[in-house]
């Protein structure tokens, strides 16, 4: 099953670091984020950054990229740093 | 003398430290247009005032302190200011920025900036009220840690400092400011060297704004854009820049046992979502700031300034250290000596690889922490091991040899980002004229790995001429006084709101590779660009135009930025740096990061590009065309 990590604001709303979902792709698994935290993740999953295994899905198949069940899937709000 | 345009005091002062003489440097506003302030006309100073082979650490070179036009203004997050100079670390050319309330108070004391020459016969304070200057007595205050050291000074002056290491020369000692740092190359070893230990400014003088009402109106909406952006107004806040820490992380971009690799299995114990869970007591912002990104934790039941992400980076990962709570240490005490975290860090990492390689014979040790605190101030004393240690990689690495894995670009240790993982970010601390600099170097980092919008950072396609436009627009906005932090609003909310992981973000990454012939076009040809962008795409020029009474289109704010690496340049050529110190060290340019074969910087595809962008020929040096065309005289 995928690991979905979560980062910055997104930790205090999944109340984990990281949680184990079964997805078929990074679409699915979005969706199934959404209904999982009833829509209050729905905000910050809009406007970030999903990355799998390290790679941004945008180099990949975007939202349609599949997913293995030892990927890992990291999810970053717009962040800034310096 | 006086400007005819709002933002500026109209009054820079030159102090011969050597003869006590105070005069005013005649700045004109030709020169305003063509740099703003700052970093940009501060480098057309030194280009004019310290003679060829200068000793960085001899009264031939001179100190320059100096604002932007948007510095105490009201506008938001410009509180900064800037100190210029040559450097003892890279001896080419030094800009560094600083946040706190010093650049506000130097311009109520009514100046735009101040240029020190010569030396001072004992340890002085330069005290500067309302515009007079009086050098003071500092015998008192020699010796004394950067904080000790601002409790003594009048408690209603804005103050910057130097600690321990500017004292003794350290290469990479700073100049604090409250508990902000100019920190890189060595400025506060310059200050040192002329027996200057503190400067202090306060006045009542105001800033004069050309159009009151256009300003404020732009002032009010860059608030609003500021807060309400989800970087700016939200995470920020709350991670400060920590929360790169595990961005980098995740991208293999994050210095790890000497730049050897670029992630590091414990991160998360030294984020910024740790950070916030465990150490974190509150946020803070400089004066003006809106943003308010920097930490506070508590150190030996003190409150005080928590880490960066540079320093956690760097005193973290690079060392294959996961001890929170030591960085915060550790963090506290380089700002007391006044030595900059980032070199710090980098040379830990570098003397540590060396121990262990059997080159040098230390108790240095990845992971261990023991020892490290002690080290920071025998660093700053020069004493033992520290007086190794305060020379930097550079100097490090022709004594005791590892110059493949002296992680520098022309003296100065890189930042706290692994290039291999992100190879624009890498031709950056290459080309960058201050050294191994993620800001100076373009910040490219941003767009291949941790921004919203990130292209695949193994690519060369047109990274070269991002890498150039990105310098431009942050060395203008540099120069116009403000934080860099600002730019990161340039990924607007609404397109956010577009979603990241998208369609279209997906077809503008894989766009951006095909964006080199016209961005090449767009830099040749500047003036072009005529129109004053509105506030919700790019809030710099707009404001600074209606502050200042200057008509600054998209067009002259870039040529603003291009002039300024332009005349950086030729100050460092004019030194001997030449376009053959563009370059990395071998673990960058030849060793593999990862099994990717790309996973290495392939810098000779990149720098023919990037130089023809820049208007430079193919041995690095600005042509006479390119000179001309930008009215950059030598």
């Amino acid at each position: 099953m995928p690991t979905v990590k979560f980062f910055a604001t997104l930790r205090q709303v999944a109340g984990a670091r990281e949680i184990q979902l079964e997805a078929d792709n990074v679409r699915d698994l979005l969706d199934r984020l959404s209904t999982s935290y009833e829509g209050r993740m729905d905000r910050y999953l809009k406007i970030s950054t999903v990355l799998v295994n390290g790679k941004n899905v945008v180099h990949m198949k975007g939202k349609k990229t599949k997913l293995k069940p030892d990927d890992e899937v990291s999810i970053f709000p717009p962040l800034g740093g310096g | 003398m006086s400007s005819k345009y709002g933002g500026y005091m109209g009054k820079f002062l030159d102090i011969d430290l050597s003869t006590g003489d105070v005069r005013e440097y005649e700045v004109s506003d030709r020169l305003r247009e063509e740099y703003l302030g700052s970093k940009g006309l501060a480098a057309r100073i030194l280009y004019d005032t310290v003679p060829r082979g200068a000793d960085p650490l001899g009264p031939e070179n001179v100190l320059i302190v100096n604002t932007g036009p948007l510095v105490g203004s009201g506008a938001p997050c410009t509180s900064r200011f800037n100190v210029s100079t040559k450097s003892p670390l890279t001896g080419g050319v030094l800009s560094s920025n600083c946040g706190g309330n010093f650049g506000m108070f130097l311009k109520r004391a009514g100046l735009d900036g101040i240029l020190l020459r010569g030396k001072a016969s004992s340890p002085t304070w330069i005290r500067i009220e309302d515009g007079q200057v009086e050098l003071e007595d500092a015998s008192e205050l020699w010796g004394l840690d950067t904080e000790q050291t601002q409790e003594k000074l009048p408690k209603d002056t804005g103050k910057m400092v130097i600690g321990p290491g500017g004292e003794h020369a350290v290469r990479y000692a700073c100049i604090i400011s409250q508990e902000r740092a100019a920190g890189r190359g060595g400025a506060g070893a310059v200050m040192g060297s002329k027996n200057v230990k503190a400067i202090t400014a306060k006045g009542k003088a105001k800033v004069p704004v050309a159009n009151p009402e256009k300003f404020q109106a732009d002032v009010k909406k860059w608030i609003h854009i500021l807060k309400s952006h989800p970087a700016t107004g939200e995470m920020m806040p709350a991670f400060g820049t920590a929360a790169f820490v595990n961005r980098c992380n995740e991208t293999n971009t994050l210095p790890t046992h000497n730049f050897k690799r670029g992630s590091f299995e414990q991160a998360d114990a030294i984020s910024g979502e740790t950070l916030a869970d465990t150490l974190l007591t509150s946020n803070f912002g400089c004066t003006s700031c809106v943003i308010k990104c920097g930490r506070r934790v508590t150190v030996d039941g003190k409150d005080v300034k928590g880490p960066e992400f540079e320093t956690l980076g760097l005193l973290g990962p690079n060392i294959e250290n996961a001890d929170l709570a030591k960085i915060c240490e550790w963090n506290y005490k380089a700002d007391l000596m006044g030595i900059d975290t980032i070199s710090l860090g980098n040379t830990l990492g570098f003397a540590m690889e060396l121990t262990e390689k059997g080159l040098m014979d230390s108790p240095l040790q990845f992971g261990r922490t023991e020892g490290i605190s002690q080290l920071i101030e025998d660093i700053a004393y020069r004493r033992g091991l520290g007086d190794d240690l305060a020379e930097g990689v550079r100097v490090m690495s022709e004594k005791y040899g590892g110059k493949d894995f002296a992680m520098h670009a022309k003296g100065m240790e890189f930042a706290s980002y692994e290039p291999r993982g992100a190879v624009g970010h890498g031709l950056g601390y290459a080309i960058s004229n201050r050294g191994g600099c993620h800001i100076a170097g373009g910040y490219m980092i941003y767009l291949e790995a941790n921004g919203p919008l990130t292209m695949d950072p193994l690519t060369t396609h047109a990274k070269p001429q991002l890498t150039a436009l990105m310098q431009i627009l942050l060395d203008a906005l540099s120069d116009a006084g403000s934080c860099q932090f600002t730019a990161f609003t340039a990924v607007p909310k609404q397109a956010l709101a577009l979603q990241p992981s998208g369609l279209l973000y997906r077809i503008l990454a894989k766009s951006l590779e095909a964006f080199g012939p016209a961005i090449s076009v767009m830099l040749r040809y500047p003036q072009a660009l005529a129109i004053v962008p509105p506030m919700d795409l790019l809030q710099h020029p707009k404001a600074i135009s209606d502050l200042t009474g200057m008509k600054l289109t998209f067009g002259k704010y870039i040529m603003v930025g291009q002039r300024t690496y332009l005349i950086e340049r030729m100050f460092n050529l004019r030194e001997g740096i030449t376009g053959a110190q563009d370059t990395l060290p071998r673990r960058s340019l030849e060793e593999l990061q990862t099994s990717d074969p790309r996973s290495r910087v392939p810098l000779a595809k990149m720098l023919p590009a990037y130089y023809r962008v820049r208007g430079l020929d193919r041995c690095g040096e600005p042509t006479r065309e390119t000179l001309d065309r930008l009215g950059v005289r030598a």
